[in-house]
């Protein structure tokens, strides 16, 4: 690694070698890192999508309402439920609660979709269900930070964080992992964070959960007191009050890259700008997305950036779905609550897919769907309309990026409570993204105080049943 | 580090048993890690109660190369390259009926894969790291040694003992030291090193014209003085202590009273307490006497042990509070001795011989520790009261007001009851709120005095708090097996980690917790890791990197000392010197090692690329605190004032819950080190700046150099702000001229003067600006002011002004 860096130091005659010395400074961040991790561009094994974006729908969408079709819990619509319940639940629950959405079967994998989701029900043939998922935790923050990064009682980098640490960046003018709209609720900032990997890996936040998507921006992007004529002269002057400097000083790269860095948010601030500017986007994309209905523009907006963003080469994009509440967390008023919610993402949902294909990037865009947890087949505490958490058994579907259109994996139980049939862990559902990225979760480690850490920690198998 | 550089760094160290291997070829590094990581923890689960060491099933046993070879009854159990021909392959797959193993159950698909890849590259088996050597060989597990001072060539280059440790391993190597640094460099980087602000003017005038002999150690005396340095120092320590105002994880509420904990390690850092005492405080000043103010300085401190995050809203309470024990455990061993302890929860420690057993004898001191009010959702944190006799008697007077006028309504309320009752027929049930039927003065009479009580209630005098620890109910706990709190296994005694207790380890009696017979045993002076650390800890601040490069892990796993003698050497003048840690500072500063320049030289570059063995000093980026405190420092607008608290919100109140709205301001002009620790959202302009999770103890931040950071410099309000108040103050002032702006500028921003060249193009920058800005804007002192704060900008985000050399 070195020999490498002596190498490009060598090699980098003067300044503005700008390519050069960012890839000093990346190889400089990497060369803390594991020996066995892919250089960019060459991953572990052939990759299948050569990026995510990841719907976060915060709270715990219920699977029995959405994409878990259930019979026996609309039969048994009022009854007790007869199995051992979890040791742990979140809090108490009573007698089965049948959906109140009709389910019917759709496309040509005559897949159930519950009438909350009609639009995204045109476009089952390219989802693939996992109806399996089981997870560790089943209170938010702990069930948010299990999701994100692996681990729900020790800060550590995000998934988004790892896959950037693995492949790179695709855009040098742009993070490789952007979160819109995040929850700063339940591990907040450690969601998207890169904990001890290098700090080029952290999810940059637009906005956060409290802010509409029209005013969510990257910090500092923008500056209303300097006209670009005046920043360029004072870009000049830095650049040449730096060299000296260097030259009085004393060779350091990091130095160096510091130079170049101010360069480079130079073309950030014009770049990231051009990315979130969707006024030329046509009429008909615009409605695509739902961007004309004023319950869904918001969300609509956010995946309409997801798609800008990901065309421009960055790796992870997170759209969190998530008013200053805890969106989907029904616990009571689950008919009012869940109808507002699926109204609001369904379009948008069903538009990013369908443009994401009309443009080809569904084939190596891997979307993925899901809450951190889902919700009880029981009614919550003496009421009718509400279900606890629910971290035993769950539905997330994932489309395009090398995964099986129209395929169900895994099931639950009769009554949808445990993940019962292939069961997919939160570790194996990293361990099979990763792989979709052509990333080995066993072989992408990074040293930290004396320890090699994966994202997967000593788990995680591959879900291959899923892979096309 | 390469997992092949610590096979070579352990060999080195004469870890290995005279046979390494079990025959074979000697295995890759990757063939290393493969098996330790997938096939040795598999073997030992499935396979060695069985075939192992205690019993010999079918006579095959499968924990070493040679048995394996060798194999049992039925013949070897692998044929190294031919796994198609291995009875072990063959049993695992569970084809043939009369061979299955593991019996209880078929192994996962990965489970098979792994065994049959390993049999496919050579069964390659290492040695049992940890087993086949003595626990204690590792060097940081013995006590540290005296040293004998190396004798050395140049004998003019060191000023005390410490430059011989260098410059002997220099002189090893054939290098040469860099020469030393000018006043100018010296008397920055000193500043920001005891003090984390610039150096004024003046402080550099002064420093310039002293031409004696000890003109440094009087500035070095001066900065030590300076209360700034307890708040550099404390901000060091906090680092270690992942020092935070709020509990982040899922419940994220205000620990209001942390700021106590943070103002209690400024004062120590002032006041120079000892290190030793310094931690016993930390670990059980709630055990120690004292009078009262001391008692209660000594109650704040145990605060480093409250002061985690904690799963607030586990539904699990036994989790919970195991969750919170294995927190304890973790930071205390990362921080004071440098051993990862939290990894032997579930198993015996992969690498260090620490063992299960050894972790549940700390989890029993911590156990028997009371941490928690409760751990009912959302769990309450244990607070020490701390008011004084004062605030006590208050609230005593205040609660005794309380109590009789409650007492007199109740007699009010007996009163009218009974004569109610009297009143009533015979054999007439009374309604069950029999305040309905007392006459109307006395209804109104009662609803007086209890609005009366109410609002006294509400301003009863606060007792001031301190998060903190108190001694619980004693107890030993079980060995949970694979650190599952269902699975709890043997009980383990409490005591300390074996391979490090020395010859008298200290006994735990039922009485008490035992924190306090942990905190002497720590600190005594033959303690192989705890100086050791702690030195290193201040070298790594000073210099950039420590002695040991992993100063969180000096376990097996961690870099081994690049200059080991001179660890030793520090470690014994540390306690030597009653732990004091300003004697540490001077020892260090008023050596030649530190005071070398940061000149480069190409023949040490290529021995030592990294610096390593400190051949020069290294060019330093400030900390992102340093960096706000400097933009600060130097714009004229830092507000000096200490302690106390600037969170805005009550002590366990909610800073976020699910709203992501967070009313957090950091607009203060005090120190970084006032600004609030807030977990799941650190200040960005922190975060941006490598600021480290303040969720881990961690005493080696990394920097990194991203272009974000430049943005913060080009675009952000507040930096733009300060430039425009600072030049309207250099504008204001009537006997500048241009030229002594300019000066003032640099000699503010860099601790120099101008040169000829850069004096001129500052002013010509100012010029262009001007007729940028006079295009649009008709106010010619707008323009100007707008000018001069472009050109205050410039010299602010210039690499001058981050770095230290």
């Amino acid at each position: 690694m070195l020999s490498r860096r002596q190498m490009l130091r060598s090699t980098a005659v003067g300044f503005g070698h700008l390519a050069l010395t960012s890839l000093l400074a990346e190889e400089t961040a990497r060369a803390q890192g594991s020996a066995d991790r892919p250089t960019p561009g060459a991953p572990h094994h052939p990759p299948r999508a050569r990026r995510v974006i990841f719907l976060f729908m915060k709270g715990g969408p219920s699977h029995v309402d959405t994409f878990d079709y259930k019979p026996l819990l609309q039969r048994d619509h009022g009854k007790s439920y007869p199995f051992p319940r979890p040791r742990v639940t979140f809090a108490s629950t009573g007698h089965l609660l049948g959906s109140p959405w009709r389910f019917q079967q759709h496309g040509g994998s005559g897949s159930w979709v519950s009438s909350l989701f009609p639009e995204v029900a045109r476009c089952v043939d390219d989802l693939c269900f996992i109806h399996s998922v089981h997870g560790t935790n089943a209170a938010h923050g702990g069930a948010l930070l299990k999701l994100h990064t692996g681990s729900d009682n020790f800060v550590r980098p995000s998934v988004g964080s790892w896959i950037n640490y693995g492949l790179g960046s695709e855009n040098r003018n742009l993070p490789g992992f952007i979160t819109l709209c995040p929850t700063l609720a339940h591990g907040g900032v450690n969601n998207w964070g890169s904990a001890f990997l290098p700090a080029m890996y952290q999810g940059t936040p637009l906005g956060n959960a409290s802010v509409p998507a029209d005013q969510a921006r990257v910090r500092y992007i923008r500056n209303e007191r300097r006209t670009a004529d005046v920043q360029r002269l004072q870009l000049d002057r830095l650049l040449e009050m730096n060299r000296q400097h260097q030259a009085r000083a004393t060779v350091e790269s990091s130095l160096e890259a510091r130079i170049d860095s101010f360069e480079l948010a130079f073309r950030m601030q014009r770049e990231m700008p051009a990315a979130e500017d969707i006024s030329g986007e046509t009429p008909a994309t615009r409605r695509l997305y739902g961007l004309d209905d004023p319950v869904t523009a918001n969300f609509g907006r956010q995946c309409l950036l997801a798609r800008r963003f990901a065309e421009r080469g960055v790796r992870f994009v997170q759209v969190t779905h998530s008013d200053s509440n805890v969106q989907w967390d029904q616990h009571g008023d689950l008919r009012r609550g869940h109808a507002k919610n699926a109204r609001e993402v369904d379009r948008p949902i069903a538009g990013l897919l369908r443009d994401l294909k009309a443009r080809g990037l569904l084939d190596d865009t891997l979307v993925w769907w899901g809450g951190e947890f889902g919700r009880t087949p029981t009614v919550e505490g003496g009421g009718n309309d509400g279900r606890d958490h629910n971290p035993e058994g769950f539905t997330m579907w994932l489309a395009g990026g090398g995964v099986r259109g129209g395929h169900h994996h895994g099931a639950t139980d009769d009554y949808g409570w445990h993940a019962a049939h292939d069961k997919v862990h939160i570790h194996d559902l990293h361990a099979t993204i990763l792989h979709l990225l052509g990333l080995d979760h066993e072989r992408l480690t990074y040293r930290y105080a004396g320890r090699d850490f994966r994202l997967t920690d000593v788990h995680g198998e591959v879900a291959h049943a899923i892979l096309r | 580090m390469p997992l092949h550089r610590i096979l070579l760094a352990l060999a080195g160290l004469g870890c290995f048993a005279s046979r390494a291997w079990t025959g074979g070829p000697a295995p890759s590094a990757e063939q290393v890690r493969f098996f330790e990581t997938s096939i040795r923890p598999l073997l030992v689960e499935h396979c060695f109660k069985c075939h192992g060491a205690a019993r010999q099933k079918g006579d095959l046993r499968l924990d070493s190369r040679e048995h394996l070879l060798k194999g049992g009854l039925s013949g070897p159990a692998v044929t190294p390259g031919r796994p198609e021909k291995s009875l072990l392959i063959k049993a695992i797959h569970y084809r043939d009926q009369g061979l299955k193993m593991p019996p209880k159950g078929k192994l996962s698909y990965r489970q098979i894969a792994d065994l049959t890849r390993w049999v496919k590259s050579g069964a390659a088996f290492p040695a049992n790291v940890v087993t086949t050597k003595k626990p204690g060989d590792h060097w940081a597990f013995q006590p540290p040694r005296e040293p004998a001072v190396p004798a050395v060539k140049n004998a003019q280059w060191p000023r005390n003992a410490l430059d011989h440790f260098v410059l002997a391993q220099l002189e090893a190597k054939g290098l040469q030291p860099a020469p030393p640094a000018d006043k100018h460099t010296l008397i920055r980087r000193a500043t920001f090193d005891l003090t984390g602000l610039p150096p004024t003017p003046a402080e550099v005038d002064a420093f310039l014209a002293d031409t004696s002999a000890d003109a440094f150690a009087r500035v070095v005396d001066r900065l030590l003085a300076s209360t700034h340095y307890g708040e550099r120092w404390a901000r060091h320590w906090l680092d270690v202590a992942r020092y935070a105002d709020s509990n982040g994880l899922d419940e994220n509420v205000a620990f209001g009273n942390a700021w106590r904990y943070r103002d209690y390690v400024v004062t120590a850092f002032n006041r120079d307490k000892p290190y030793d005492q310094f931690l016993l405080e930390q670990l059980a000043g709630d055990l120690l006497p004292g009078d009262p103010s001391t008692r209660q300085e000594r109650l704040i401190a145990t605060g480093f042990l409250a002061l985690g995050p904690k799963v607030l809203a586990e539904g699990d309470e036994k989790k919970m509070e195991l969750d919170i024990i294995d927190e304890q455990i973790d930071t205390l061993g990362r921080a004071l001795i440098g051993m990862t302890l939290g990894c032997a929860r579930c198993h015996d420690h992969k690498f260090d011989p620490i063992s299960t057993r050894d972790y549940h004898g700390l989890a029993g001191i911590f156990t028997s520790t009371r941490t928690m009010e409760n751990f009912k959702r959302v769990a309450k944190w244990h607070e020490h009261a701390i008011g004084s006799e004062e605030d006590r008697a208050r609230k005593a007077k205040h609660d005794k007001i309380v109590a009789e006028r409650k007492t007199a309504i109740e007699q009010l309320i007996a009163k009218a009851s009974a004569k109610v009752k009297a009143e009533a027929k015979a054999g007439k049930t009374l309604p069950k709120d029999i305040e309905a039927l007392f006459a109307v003065e006395t209804k109104k009479e009662i609803k007086q005095l209890r609005d009366n009580l109410a609002a006294l209630e509400k301003s009863a005098p606060e007792i001031p708090t301190a998060m903190g620890v108190a001694d619980g109910k004693v107890t030993d706990v079980p060995i949970f097996l694979r650190g599952d709190h269902l699975k709890p296994g043997k009980l383990a005694r409490r005591q300390v980690p074996v391979v490090l207790a020395g010859e008298a380890p200290p006994a735990f009696d039922t009485k008490h917790s035992g924190r306090l017979e942990l905190a002497r045993w720590l600190v005594r002076p033959e303690h192989p890791l705890t100086a050791r650390v702690m030195v290193n800890r201040i070298w790594r601040w000073r210099f950039g990197q420590g002695i040991v490069p992993t100063p969180d892990n000096f376990g097996l796993l961690g870099e081994a000392p690049v200059n080991p003698p001179l660890l030793d050497w520090l470690a014994r003048r540390f306690i030597e010197d009653k732990w004091s840690m300003k004697a540490m500072h001077r020892r260090m500063m008023l050596s030649s090692t530190y005071q070398m320049s940061a000149t480069d030289d190409a023949r040490a570059a290529r021995v030592d690329p990294e610096n390593r063995l400190n051949w020069r000093a290294n060019v330093k980026r400030l900390e992102a605190e340093a960096i706000r405190d400097n933009l600060l420092a130097v714009t004229g607008t830092l507000d000096r004032s200490l302690g106390g608290s600037l969170l805005h919100v009550k002590n366990r109140d909610y800073l976020f819950d699910h709203t992501s709205k967070d009313t957090t301001k950091y607009d203060s002009r005090r120190r970084s080190l006032y600004l609030p620790v807030i977990r799941n959202n650190v200040y960005d302009v922190f975060q941006l700046f490598d600021f480290p999770d303040p969720a881990v103890a961690n005493g080696h931040r990394a920097t990194t150099t991203v272009a974000t950071q430049a943005l913060f410099f080009m675009n952000s309000d507040w930096v733009a702000q300060l430039c425009e108040e600072w030049a309207g103050k250099l504008l204001q002032d009537a006997k500048l001229d241009d030229a002594g702006r300019v000066e003032r500028i640099y000699r503010r921003a860099y601790a120099r003067r101008p040169t000829t060249q850069e004096a001129a193009a500052a002013q010509t920058l100012v010029g262009n600006v001007t007729a940028v800005l006079s295009r649009s804007e008709a106010n010619s002192d707008r323009c100007r002011r707008q000018a001069w704060a472009s050109l205050c900008q410039t010299v602010l985000a210039a690499n001058e002004f981050v770095y230290v050399q």
